[in-house]
């Protein structure tokens, strides 16, 4: 064997000389005929030298002093080397996340390749002409993606739990106290510390992490912080994906023993009217209260409605499945784009991600104490564990809610009734997120 | 200027919290109204359910059906 590559070695080295020699000769005779100016013949050890030099070794090792990042500005040399090395290290470690650990695979697979491939040097995938670029351009720059993806979980969305229990939509809206609460300490701490430098644009797209929404996390960071998205996409997609980890513990200290057995009175039927009317209703109040955030209702409306209306099969189907899919390929592929060493390898990535997951702990726990202020007034009791499915991380974070109810009452269960602030946190979070472009038009 | 950003930043929460309660609130009320609404003046017929209890009915039937066949296998 090893014979046989030794000769096809030896052969290649000598045709390569005889058809240098050959070449050389030819150019001679026909230069003047052809006069090609765009190629020029080399020696072959020019080329081989020339070779040498592209390879990603060299460009790790050397790295080009000319070459700009994809917003065309210079780099430091060591995003250009051990940096590159490390995010691509560091998407290995995405991958394990994802298929080992069940991280929110759908998403993070795709980021974490898109990361990959961002960082590959020379090849510069994710500037303005390589395909990365060219697909973050295409639907994340303007918002697109989290749109569509918004269309397909409106019409993945069952509003049946909501109606029929309406007030546990105010589980939803306290749960987004982890935004704003979170707005105001990294306001606070660019302010009165040196840990980090936040603007204001910078700390509202940061913070929207707590409402635990990941198209809407990307909607806000691309208008407000786009230097800022592959961080807080990262960070918003893994604590989604974290919630069953996150979010327990921080329910058990809140609640007492008691109150994590409350039973909940059975659900209502909802007739189909109630769930065709819903959607068109609550775009009307997005309409008259709040425009700003009515491209983020809109589609999520939209999805829903043609899903209840029960006439267009097809439509909402397609939404459901093959549209989400491709477009989470896609949004994907694009926020990995952003994953390039000279973006993502900086202190601030840091402070997105620790401010992150204290915006997401606040939201989880201001849901729950809402659920024991809601306890103190009359009327049907709630069960604290609820609360925490305020956040939009749907269904994910309702799952939690039963799974921990079930380890104290095995026949607690709260599921449905965990859907119904699940869902109203998507619309709360909308809504807050309406609210933050509204501050800075 | 300097303390203005923590003021924004508590100005934004006051009403973005408002505005998320308020938003809220009046679904949960226009949720309310609505039902009331079509529970009074268009409410669903109620084939659905008599459907079940046939369904129920079948269901006994068939079982006793089993039991009995089960009883004669074993007998036989």
């Amino acid at each position: 064997m090893k014979n046989i590559i030794l000769k096809f070695l030896v052969l290649f080295v000598f045709l390569g000389f005889t058809g240098l020699v050959a070449n050389e000769n030819a150019s001679t005779v026909e230069l003047s005929a052809h006069k090609e100016e765009s190629y020029k013949t080399q020696p072959m050890s020019t080329m081989v030298m020339g070779f040498l030099q592209s390879t990603g070794i060299s460009a790790l090792i050397n790295p080009d002093p000319n070459e700009l990042n994809s917003h065309g500005k210079t780099m430091s040399d060591f995003h250009k080397t051990g940096g590159r090395v490390i995010m691509i290290l560091i998407t290995f470690l995405l991958f394990y996340l994802a298929i080992k650990k069940g991280f929110e695979p759908l998403l993070l697979l795709p980021i974490a390749f898109g990361g990959l491939l961002a960082n590959i040097p020379v090849a510069n995938m994710a500037g303005p002409d390589g395909f990365l670029g060219i697909i973050y351009h295409m639907g994340l720059s303007n918002q697109l993606f989290p749109i569509l993806i918004f269309m397909g979980v409106g019409a993945m969305t069952d509003f049946g739990p909501l109606l029929s229990n309406p007030k546990t939509a105010l589980l939803g809206g306290a749960a987004q106290f982890g935004i704003f609460g979170t707005l105001v300490g990294a306001v606070a701490l660019s302010q009165y510390t040196n840990i980090f430098d936040f603007t204001l644009q910078q700390s509202s797209a940061i913070s929207i992490i707590g409402g635990a929404d990941g198209p809407t996390s990307i909607f806000i960071a691309t208008k407000l912080a786009p230097e800022l998205l592959g961080a807080i996409a990262v960070a918003s997609y893994s604590y989604m994906a974290m919630v069953p980890i996150i979010q327990p513990p921080i329910m058990k200290a809140l609640t007492t023993d008691a109150e994590r057995r409350i039973r909940m009175t059975t659900l209502r039927h909802v007739s189909r009217l109630e769930k065709l009317v819903f959607p068109v209703m609550v775009l009307v109040l997005a309409i008259l209260v709040l425009p700003e955030s009515t491209p983020l209702i809109g589609a999520f409306m939209f999805g829903n409605f043609l899903k209840e209306s029960g006439v267009v099969e097809r439509l909402s189907d397609t939404m459901q499945n093959a549209l989400i899919n491709i477009v989470t390929i896609f949004l994907g592929l694009a926020v990995g784009s952003k994953l390039s060493a000279d973006q993502f390898l900086v202190p601030d990535t840091l402070a997105i991600l620790a401010l992150g997951i204290i915006a997401f702990s606040v939201g989880t726990a201001s849901g729950v104490i809402m659920a024991k202020i809601m306890n103190m007034f009359p009327g049907h009791k709630i069960n604290p564990l609820i609360g925490s499915a305020g956040v939009s991380a749907v269904p994910m974070a309702a799952r939690v809610s039963n799974k921990v109810g079930m380890e104290y009452d095995r026949t607690n269960m709260l599921l449905m009734h965990a859907m119904g602030p699940n869902v109203a946190g998507v619309i709360g979070s909308a809504v807050a997120a309406g609210m933050l472009i509204s501050f800075f038009k | 200027m300097d303390a203005n950003l923590v003021v924004e930043g508590l100005k934004f929460m006051l009403l973005g919290m408002g505005t998320v309660f308020l938003f809220l609130i009046v679904m949960i009320v226009s949720m309310n109204i609505m039902s009331t609404i079509i529970h009074k003046f268009f409410p669903e017929p109620k084939s659905a359910i008599s459907s079940t209890g046939n369904q129920a009915k079948d269901n006994k039937k068939i079982i006793a059906a089993i039991t009995a066949a089960i009883t004669h296998h074993r007998q036989g």
